[in-house]
């Protein structure tokens, strides 16, 4: 399993001003970790309400790509700049 | 290959040369067969996995100095097209027969439920090969290439 990105650095200029931000993602994993732990009841809910159409099934799959989609970013760049505007995003 | 180990055994036919003779050909024949296998194997492993996709957009010169036109840089690691990929094997039967169907009305005659993920890592192997430079009247340059 790779490694989830740890930053993420957002970079946006605009006419007047811009701005840039060094988002620590690795911050925002144990929050997402609690967020899970509390809807903890929900998801198990859900997982019983959509048992019967085979998606009990299906849903933990798709978590477990969703998550491995989310550690692929690391290493993505996006940089488009015009005359005036600028928008960088970098995940590290 | 084929044709050199037909034209000895026309001539061990002929009488021209002896078995043993035929025989040592087709053995350097071989050899030399096997040898020209083994180096594009040796040539692939040596090559380095691709891990980015590269796209590129410059704007011609015109631009630059007039001040127009766009630049894009964009950078993709080739693991998230890989993980993205995996998800149309989640797709559920019914929508992947829509999506089957509409490639169907464009034209394009794909079935996603051949596409294997042993299929995928060729095709990604393969994109290492790739390389698209489009040059635009305007001087505007597109590149897509791996790295």
């Amino acid at each position: 399993m790779k490694r989830p990105p740890m930053l993420m650095h957002v970079k946006i200029r605009g006419e007047r001003r811009g701005f840039g931000l060094w988002l620590p993602i690795f911050l925002l994993l144990p929050l997402a970790l609690a967020m899970f732990i509390i809807l903890s009841p929900l998801i198990l809910i859900a997982i019983l309400v959509f048992w019967p159409s085979g998606w009990r099934k299906r849903a933990p799959l798709i978590l477990r790509a969703a998550f491995e989609v989310f550690c692929s970013m690391r290493g993505i760049k996006v940089d488009v700049q015009s005359d005036h505007h600028c928008i960088y995003i970098s995940a590290v | 290959m084929n044709e050199s180990k037909k034209r000895i055994l026309e001539m061990l036919a002929q009488n021209k040369i002896s078995t043993d003779e035929a025989y040592r050909l087709l053995s350097v024949l071989e050899t030399e067969g096997s040898a020209a296998e083994d180096t594009p194997k040796a040539g692939t492993a040596a090559r380095a996995k691709p891990k980015y996709l590269r796209v590129c957009i410059m704007p011609g010169s015109e631009h630059e100095h007039g001040g127009k036109g766009d630049r894009v840089n964009v950078r993709v690691p080739m693991s998230l097209i890989r993980s993205g990929m995996k998800f149309t094997s989640l797709l559920p039967p019914e929508a992947r027969d829509k999506v089957t169907g509409a490639l169907r009305e464009k034209g394009i005659d794909f079935d996603m439920r051949n596409l294997k993920p042993e299929d995928l890592d060729e095709l990604l192997e393969a994109l290492s090969d790739l390389e698209v430079d489009v040059a635009g009247s305007d001087g505007e340059t597109v590149k897509v290439f791996v790295e």
